[in-house]
């Protein structure tokens, strides 16, 4: 039954990134200007004529869209995302170094949504019109609504410039020997806007999730019966909680939309920063290898997702309707 | 053993029960019986201190020598769990869809009575068994079983606590024919084989006819007619009592 599940879940995360790989690359094709002049990327102007003729015949620049394509796509699935006309390093060498500033900012941010939604979430959700109901909602609409990047600034304005205490950006000293220290000094300011422009609308989603829970016969038929309220709050939040991964899920890609913004802003060395820095030089074959591991790696987190889910929900492994 | 008195319930302005007066008398089955809307479920939450937050309740219902609509929540939290247990109409909705029916059994049941997990199974074990239900059902979810197999879950768990009082609110009506019957049989056999006290609330006669010792009429909010069945059967006061017995043949 699961192997069955976990397939049929491997096969819709490859359609997704089929899906990303073709918007990717004809969106580049759609980009203004000749594509082999913007496969050159800031190049252009100093290259030779040979030097042209080598990047065209890497990516087949001379041939039909739909074949530079399929080769672009044949080297993406060996693990071959070419080489970056910018830096003349091979792609997935460039992400590689960037991959765990990302995976780190990620999780601990995640992890920090997830633990202080689901608290906040509870107890403003089992308490329906007292203080912490009502505080909530508006926390959530009040910290949703600030734009990330504005918070961001203000952050690096009080905790950098004003008090001196945080560094404004980067995700290590210079010299690179900061160790653990200096590299939660510098995740402190990225990872915290993320926190807190996410995890009051994840914990309202939670909140109204438990209300309805807490509405239902089931929770009536053991009030009634004298089951304690412990063990009914834990059955309301495990129910609560499959919608409220539903929502992780629908707006994971958004959050990594959110990362970019972070990255950039704080000049984190991650994936982010790196798919702006792609656009900014017109590095295509970084740009859409960056965009293709943001792929994954979304797809990867939604697989996670749906994986817990599928732990928690009978109906998903039993075939009920829910 | 429950005497009701002067219970009036108003919520939004709008009154659910006026001024409402019966008796539960120990070891009897006494059934509640109205139309749709007449307030006897609104009657059963104000005994299980479960009304709604804006409900206004006036009267006393006193249990034990005691007014229990002036117990604390944790009070009547205690009292549910010691001495009451309510059987409510939807079965199907009424355990929690994802958790396996054993746990939730062991907790309407066995947790409530301080048994441990391997005693809970033995005794358990054994009740399944007289009322038909293959031990099996444990392992199984709600939504695997039937509205007539969860109901009969719910009254394994009657028979495991034994409760004081057993507040069954129209607990056959989402059942079939067959099932129906099997059902007010199993609520004849707890009241004879364990003493237990059931209030039994309905708006079919023939189940009142078939279970119940004593009988109280509701109508609009009120109780029109109370007495035992054979009285209230045979002898009519009241003209709505009148309507309803004439509607049965």
């Amino acid at each position: 039954m699961i192997s069955k599940w976990v397939g049929k879940r491997m096969v819709m995360g490859i359609v997704v990134l089929f899906i990303v790989s073709f918007l990717s690359f004809f969106i580049m094709q759609a980009a203004p200007g000749d594509p082999a002049t913007a496969f050159y990327g800031g190049n252009a102007q100093t290259l030779t004529a040979a030097e042209k003729e080598r990047i065209t015949r890497a990516y087949a620049l001379d041939r039909p869209v739909a074949e530079q394509y399929l080769a672009w796509l044949g080297e993406t699935v060996k693990g071959n995302l070419g080489t970056s006309s910018k830096e003349g390093r091979p792609v997935s060498e460039i992400i590689m170094e960037r991959l765990p500033n990302t995976l780190l900012l990620f999780s601990v941010t995640m992890f920090f949504i997830v633990i202080g939604s689901i608290w906040l979430g509870t107890v403003a959700g089992m308490r329906a019109g007292s203080i912490w109901d009502k505080g909530l909602s508006t926390f959530s609409i009040a910290t949703s609504s600030i734009p990330a990047f504005w918070l961001g600034i203000l952050f690096i304005y009080f905790f950098a410039v004003t008090l001196g205490v945080l560094p404004s950006s980067g995700s290590s000293d210079v010299d690179g020997n900061g160790g653990v220290v200096d590299k939660v000094r510098h995740l402190i300011m990225p990872a915290s806007v993320l926190i807190v422009t996410h995890v009051g609308i994840y914990a309202r989603f939670l909140q109204e999730s438990i209300k309805i829970e807490n509405s239902q016969y089931y929770v009536k038929v053991a009030r009634a019966n004298g089951v304690t309220e412990r063990s009914i709050r834990k059955g309301i939040v495990r129910n609560a909680s499959i919608p409220y991964l539903n929502y992780i899920a629908i707006t994971i890609p958004s959050f990594f939309g959110g990362s970019i913004i972070v990255e950039s802003l704080f000049a984190w060395a991650g994936i982010g920063q790196l798919t702006v820095k792609a656009v900014a030089t017109k590095d295509f074959p970084l740009l859409m290898g960056s965009i293709m591991v943001t792929g994954v790696l979304v797809v990867v987190t939604l697989f996670i997702v749906d994986l817990i889910m599928y732990a928690i929900d009978p109906k998903l492994r039993k075939g009920g309707v829910r | 053993m429950i005497e009701v008195k002067d219970l009036s319930i108003e919520i939004k302005d709008q009154h659910i029960t006026k001024h409402i007066d019966f008796t539960i008398r120990r070891g009897k089955i006494t059934s509640l019986i109205g139309e749709s809307g007449s307030g006897k479920s609104m009657t059963v939450s104000a005994l299980l201190g479960l009304l709604p937050i804006d409900a206004k309740v006036s009267g006393y219902v006193m249990y034990e020598g005691r007014n229990i609509l002036d117990a604390s929540v944790q009070e009547m939290a205690s009292l549910r769990r010691q001495d009451i247990f309510t059987i409510f109409q939807d079965a199907s909705n009424s355990f929690n869809p994802s958790v396996k029916l054993g746990h939730q059994l062991y907790t309407f049941s066995g947790e409530r009575v301080g048994d441990t997990l391997d005693v809970f199974n033995e005794k358990m074990h054994v009740i399944l068994d007289q009322l038909g239900l293959a031990w099996e059902v444990v392992e199984q979810y709600p939504f695997q079983l039937s509205g007539g197999m969860l109901q009969r879950c719910m009254i394994a768990c009657a028979f495991y606590v034994e409760p004081a009082l057993l507040i069954a609110d129209e607990p056959t009506s989402a059942l079939d024919m067959v099932l129906q019957k099997e059902f007010i049989q199993l609520l004849i056999r707890l009241n004879e084989e364990r003493g237990t006290t059931i209030l039994l609330i309905t708006h079919d006669l023939d189940i009142v006819a078939e279970a119940a010792h004593e009988m109280a009429v509701m109508q609009q909010g009120t109780i029109v007619e109370m007495g035992t069945v054979e009285t209230v059967f045979s002898n009519p006061r009241d003209a709505y009592t009148k309507r309803l017995l004439e509607s049965r043949f």
